[in-house]
């Protein structure tokens, strides 16, 4: 009997005591100190950059565009950032330590649009002059913005493929199938480069020519850009990939070369090997969008230093546009330009 | 006339439908009560969130594109008003209408004249060319609203107002507003849904999706693509739902709703179309859970009722169960027992006796009629009481000697019978000897002064089965008959039976 009460009322208690506990713990990697970018020299304004990648060739050129600007505009640059562009609260981290170190402006690049706007928010409420570069974020609380309007930059990836098919002799009556990957769906930088593209092609892509609903999410690792790009490749009609950032764009590249696939074509975003390799072979159908991020930094610490002398910005928003790298345009003076600083 | 049936051993009592059968069966017949009670529930749930959820997004649906109306009513009132003071140069217009805004919630205002001259700020002129914002304004009839374009000017998401305009005695042109789409996003709240509702505004051609309301107020202005936000997410048992959802918008449906799931969650979906917004809809979603999160509360109360409730019972029943099941025991005992002595009353003894004697053929077995001698000579000499213990102390020599191999009744008075089960003569004579030398300890008294030179003695007389008989009543008869001789040859002694 006793062991029947004892049973029912173990019963009742973890029927009523059962609840689940929620992790909060922490999971991301403590970031790197900052590090001085150029000689650090007493009595000057200090300036803080923020990246998302310190392992990437694309922000080590706005790393490099940040120092030639502390240089030539007589300032001290620091910098640090995270190694994966999905460690947003580790942008939180930095952005607090800039405000202890007594930065007079912090240049950031945000990891993540929406959950550091309230960071943002804080510390542009603290007095600190905030220029965002790369990606914008959802609050006012900042002063200026350099990027690219990736919703206008896949509108002009979505031209530059409607014109690779075109040249490729890919008729308009011929039914043709365009893959898409993004590399991580939250970031707002690849969903605005997916909207845009999406939405030119429906303005001006011929009827026949579709996209494939499934459109393939590599979390912005290669190996699984590559396992995706594999898998589109198993559409009957597909005729053209569009990758929305770096390791997308270095998938396809990988994968159409892999297979010799000359009669499909690739846009991307980013001077990478693999995609240089594809434009200069001049078989291959093949353009990338080159954003300017070096000129993102340079002018961002120009600014910043007008900023903290009491100016006011010119406008809240400047797109810097990005220019096509194909085998047509590869030798235009602005194309070489802006090569010259990837 | 029937033969009525008593219980006449306990063990035909433990033969019944078992406490624990009965527990089992309440169980079971609980649990499916409560089960059915759950699924009852859950489907009443499950129908009026559909219903709900239904219902609250076409509200807001309405509500948004209600709020968008009469944005694009002060538009056109705007135009219609300054049409009518007949400017003729939109240019100084401009200039003085420009110093003086904001108002009304836009950022920025300017005019086309019929030439296509956009009279605008700098970064608003690159932005008509950026976006093709020319093109939106030729679509006014009388009114219309562009695509969602990030600002240069503000930085954030905007949308600009078109509306048709004369000016210069007759000459055709158009006055443009520019708004945030925080202001959508404004007419989107509502505050008891605030962090379910999810309100998108939605391209029909390219599935674009802009957010404008939602649980994070950091993520309204996003740009997304509703097959990656939205399709990819759905399970794929409504994947060809959500088709049919989409091409009714496709097709120029003005409304349509759509129940999906996501993992566990189940959303409800409806679109509606914006006036002016040519190509573009709201779309509003709500996650069921949202609504029944108060009525799943209440029914986790009544299950967790249920279950106590439950449980109380069983705990009751377990505790009347225990009581009854002393209570007969203990009536049992009386039932069977002699209360004196212990030993088997005649009925029980007859019963199990005879069961023993029907089932067992081939062994043998002994049955001895035991008379305690001159035993109403003790009752007179010394007292009933002293009566009382030699029967229970001559029991308990019966109990001592033959206990573990026999059935021992007190039939009554002095009389006990045994029946001693797998044994031959000889064995059976050794165990009276036996007896004989133990019943001489049991005496009337504890005082040896009082009961003086008293020695119990008995008479037996004894039957073996099968050889004597083979059945109780013969065995009883021969036993008795052996009695019978050895009373008559004076007590004191045993005899066996002789045909």
């Amino acid at each position: 009997m006793k062991r029947l009460t004892v049973l029912l009322i173990s019963i009742i208690l973890i029927l009523s005591g059962c609840s689940e506990s929620a992790d909060s713990g922490q999971n991301f990697s403590p970031p790197p100190d900052f590090q001085p970018l150029n000689e650090i020299v007493d009595g000057r304004r200090n300036i803080y950059l923020i990246v998302k990648n310190l392992d990437s060739s694309y922000w080590d050129v706005m790393i490099q565009g940040a120092k030639d600007g502390g240089d030539d505009f007589d300032c001290n640059v620091y910098y640090s950032g995270t190694y994966s562009e999905t460690e947003w609260e580790a942008h939180e981290q930095l952005m607090d330590k800039a405000a202890e170190a007594g930065a007079d402006a912090i240049l950031l690049a945000p990891n993540d649009s929406v959950k550091l706007s309230g960071k943002i928010d804080e510390i542009y409420g603290n007095g600190i002059h905030i220029v965002l570069l790369d990606t914008i974020a959802n609050t006012d609380s900042y002063d200026i913005c350099y990027m690219t309007d990736n919703l206008m930059a896949g509108q002009q990836a979505a031209e530059e493929m409607i014109n690779l098919l075109k040249k490729g002799g890919v008729s308009e009556n011929e039914s043709a199938q365009i893959g898409m990957q993004v590399g991580a769906a939250s970031s707002q930088t690849i969903s605005e480069r997916l909207a845009g593209f999406i939405q030119y092609w429906s303005r001006h892509a011929p009827e026949k020519w579709e996209i494939i609903p499934d459109i393939k999410c590599n979390n912005g690792y290669l190996d699984e850009a590559i396992v995706c790009a594999e898998e589109l490749l198993e559409y009957p009609d597909l005729r053209g990939v569009f990758g929305t950032n770096n390791s997308s764009t270095i998938g396809f590249a990988k994968i159409i070369k892999e297979h010799g696939r000359k009669d499909i074509a690739v846009v991307g975003f980013d001077y990478s090997e693999e995609m240089a390799e594809l434009i200069n072979d001049g078989e291959y159908m093949a353009s990338t969008m080159l954003q300017k991020q070096y000129y993102m930094s340079y002018t961002g610490i120009e600014t910043a230093l007008k900023l903290i002398d009491g100016e006011e910005a010119p406008v809240k928003f400047a797109d810097m546009g990005v220019v096509a790298v194909n085998k047509d345009t590869i030798d235009q003076p602005e194309v070489q330009e802006a090569l010259r600083h990837n | 006339m029937g033969k009525e049936k008593y219980i006449d051993s306990p063990k035909e009592i433990s033969g019944k439908v078992s406490f624990i059968r009965m527990l089992i069966i309440y169980i079971i017949i609980c649990g499916a009560g409560v089960a059915v009670l759950l699924i009852s529930f859950n489907g009443l749930i499950k129908n009026q969130d559909r219903m709900l959820t239904e219902d609250i997004c076409s509200l807001v649906t309405e509500k948004m594109n209600s709020s968008i109306s009469y944005m694009t009513g002060s538009v056109e009132n705007m135009a219609a008003g300054l049409s009518a003071q007949g400017h003729d140069d939109l240019r100084e217009l401009y200039g003085i209408l420009s110093q003086d805004n904001i108002g009304s919630g836009y950022v920025s205002m300017g005019f086309i004249d019929d030439e296509d001259n956009i009279y605008a700020s700098g970064t608003e002129l690159n932005e008509f060319e950026k976006w093709g914002l020319l093109d939106v304004a030729k679509l006014a009839d009388p009114v219309s609203i562009s695509p969602p374009y990030r600002s240069g000017k503000t930085g954030q998401p905007v949308f600009t107002m078109f509306a048709n305009y004369t000016y210069g005695g007759g000459k055709h042109g158009y006055l443009f507003l520019t708004y945030p789409l925080k202001e959508i996003q404004n007419m989107a709240y509502t505050e008891s849904l605030t962090d379910d509702a999810e309100i998108w505004l939605m391209e029909a051609a390219s599935d674009n999706i802009i957010q404008c309301a939602g649980s994070n107020k950091y993520s309204i202005g996003s740009w997304n693509n509703a097959l990656l936000e939205i399709r990819k997410n759905i399970d794929s048992g409504y994947q060809d739902d959500y088709s049919e959802w989409k091409s009714k918008m496709d097709s120029g449906i003005s409304t349509a709703n759509i129940t999906y799931k996501i993992g566990s969650e189940t959303y409800t979906q409806v679109y509606s179309k914006i006036n002016f917004m040519y190509g573009w809809y709201v779309v509003v979603r709500i996650p069921s859970s949202s609504l029944s999160s108060a009525i799943q509360q209440f029914r986790v109360s009544v299950l967790l009722f249920l279950i106590i409730y439950f449980m109380a019972t069983v705990i009751m029943f377990a505790v009347f169960h225990k009581r009854e099941t002393e209570e007969k025991k203990v009536l049992a005992n009386l039932s069977v027992h002699d209360p004196l002595t212990s030993a088997l009353n005649r009925r029980a003894f007859d019963f199990t006796a005879e069961q023993y004697v029907e089932k067992s053929s081939k062994n043998e077995a002994a049955l001895l009629f035991i008379d305690v001698d001159f035993f109403k000579q003790v009752n007179d000499k010394f007292g009933h009481e002293a009566g009382d213990r030699i029967l229970v102390g001559f029991s308990a020599a019966l109990k001592e000697i033959f206990g573990e191999s026999s059935y021992i009744s007190r039939y009554g008075g002095d009389e006990f019978v045994l029946l001693v089960r797998n044994g031959d003569k000889d064995k059976v004579s050794g165990m009276i000897e036996l007896l004989r030398e133990k019943a001489k300890s049991v005496k009337p008294c504890d005082n040896a002064e009082e009961y003086g030179d008293f020695t119990l003695t008995f008479s037996c007389g004894a039957a073996m089965f099968p050889n004597d008989a083979d059945d109780l009543k013969g065995l009883e008869s021969c036993a008795d008959d052996a009695l019978y001789t050895v009373k008559k040859n004076g007590r004191n002694g045993y005899g066996w039976y002789r045909k």
